[in-house]
């Protein structure tokens, strides 16, 4: 069968390295102001929100993951910032026409699954099966490390 | 013989314009060397083999393999021969004759022409009828997949250890060979068609592309919980989704809770004593250094504001500590500590 594999690597940080980087994010949405002015808890929620899934980003791999790096390309067009990331060869839309094309006659069981995951996961849409497969994974594990974090922030700060 | 042979290779590899010119000249060279050859030649077929491998090697590269499978060729030992000394010319050729693949019947003829002419070879060589070959197909080289697909049918096993010791063998001189101008490392992935299944180069790459999908699932499998029990490939990528979108979710409601429980400013104090608190419970005091980073806030008017400055490392306004304050902040950090455990 498939030998000569490359064991997938989805090395996740540590708890406290998304730990930092959200707090940072916090303090960030502090420093600027926000909170004073605008009442509507919403407005605070999307930011915090935000803040999270860009610290997670970051936290994660920064731009050496294409899910990261679509998560904050998609935050920083929201404050019109302009981004730039190290140069990689990516023919996207070739990639997408010539494997879409055929991707339908392939078990369209796990296409059509796959495009559900391609919404859903950050960045999905530029990839193939089975490297979305490898971003699904890493994506996860941040994920559920986030999860943690800010859960233990939030019972840490819950009154006892 | 020799204008056929010409002819035959030129029809079949006229899909690079470029290289054809070159490509007949070579073969040319190799026909005379090759005539002379034979008439040298002894009536050991082996050695005869031997040599018109040297000459004529990489030219017909598929061909040969099918040939080798007939006339059980000492394994290993023509791997390096046989591929030494034919780089860039060889892997142009080879990428041209991959490619048409429907032709290789042609040569074959050619081959069997050349060999009987040689030989006393009296099993007959039906090169023709046994479907058995080893087709290797090139396109990583093109489209850079990097896949390498061997397929093996069913129908002669002869030979076949030897086959796959000189595929190995012929592999990595072609790695070599290749890591000059290419990546040095190239991982080709062997897949080998079962009994019964197709072995056309189409049908194999997509053997190969869901056999590699199929790993990573089983990897996903190891990651979600819960996908244990479902089996398939549909129910485990729906319990995936599903999980996604739950992590997803928490993280929006996780957000809600925060913004709730700590409207304005207080959010960012307490980020100091949250990190102190992370600290102490994960990591040593080789994190403390960080805290110094930490953004200094006008911290006043709060009770949790004390832990701030209890922090050896944090040079604040505030004042330095008094005992009480210490008492306080391990209480806290303990308290606290609680919740950090996973």
């Amino acid at each position: 069968m498939a030998s000569a594999d490359k064991t997938i690597n989805t090395d996740v940080p540590e708890k406290d390295v998304f730990a930092i980087h959200f707090l940072q994010s916090l303090s960030n949405l502090r420093i600027q102001n926000l909170f004073n002015s605008p009442d509507t808890t919403n407005y605070r929620v999307r930011k915090i929100k935000k803040a999270a899934y860009v610290s997670m980003a970051r936290a994660a791999g920064g731009t050496s993951r294409l899910w990261s790096r679509a998560l904050l390309r998609r935050a920083a067009k929201g404050n019109n910032k302009i981004v730039r990331f190290p140069r990689r060869k990516r023919k996207v839309t070739w990639k997408i026409s010539s494997k879409r094309r055929r991707s339908d006659q392939r078990a369209p069981v796990v296409e059509d699954a796959a495009e559900r995951l391609r919404n859903l996961v950050p960045g999905g849409g530029g990839m193939e099966t089975s490297k979305l497969m490898e971003e699904t994974a890493h994506y996860i594990k941040c994920l559920s490390m986030q999860v943690k974090v800010m859960q233990c922030l939030v019972d840490g700060l819950s009154p006892k | 013989m020799l204008e056929g042979l010409v002819s035959q290779e030129s029809l079949s590899l006229n899909s690079m314009d470029m290289s054809v010119l070159e490509r007949l000249k070579w073969v040319q060279q190799q026909q005379q060397q090759l005539q002379q050859v034979v008439s040298q030649s002894s009536n050991n077929s082996p050695e005869l083999l031997h040599q018109i491998l040297q000459f004529h090697g990489s030219n017909n590269d598929e061909l040969l393999q099918g040939s080798f499978s007939q006339f059980q060729m000492i394994g290993s030992g023509f791997g390096p021969n046989y591929n030494m000394g034919y780089g860039p010319q060889h892997e142009a050729m080879d990428g041209c004759i991959s490619r048409t693949s429907s032709c290789q019947m042609e040569p074959v003829d050619t081959m069997e022409v050349l060999l009987k002419n040689g030989t006393k070879e009296d099993r007959p060589i039906s090169l023709k009828n046994k479907r058995k070959q080893e087709v290797k197909t090139r396109e990583e080289e093109n489209t850079e997949k990097k896949i390498k697909v061997e397929a093996d049918t069913e129908s002669s096993m002869k030979g076949k250890s030897n086959m796959r010791n000189r595929e190995a063998s012929s592999e990595t001189s072609k790695e070599t060979l290749k890591g000059v101008s290419e990546i040095p490392k190239l991982d080709y992935i062997h897949v080998r068609a079962r009994r019964g299944q197709a072995t056309d180069r189409h049908s194999l790459a997509e053997r190969a592309r869901r056999e590699k999908i199929s790993k990573k699932m089983k990897y996903l499998q190891d990651i979600v919980p819960g996908c244990n029990k479902v089996t398939g490939k549909a129910g485990m990528l729906d319990e995936i989704i599903n999980y996604v979108q739950c992590l997803q979710r928490q993280v929006e409601f996780l957000s809600m809770k925060l913004a709730v429980l700590n409207p304005d400013l207080e959010l960012a104090v307490e980020d100091v004593s949250v990190k102190q608190a992370y600290f102490t419970n994960v990591v040593g005091s080789s994190k403390h250094s960080i805290m110094v980073d930490v953004p200094l806030f006008p911290l006043d008017h709060q009770g949790s504001l004390d832990l701030s400055a209890i922090n050896p490392n944090q040079t604040t306004s505030i004042e330095a500590p008094s005992a009480s304050w210490e008492s306080q902040s391990q209480s806290l950090y303990n308290t606290s500590s609680l919740g950090f455990q996973y």
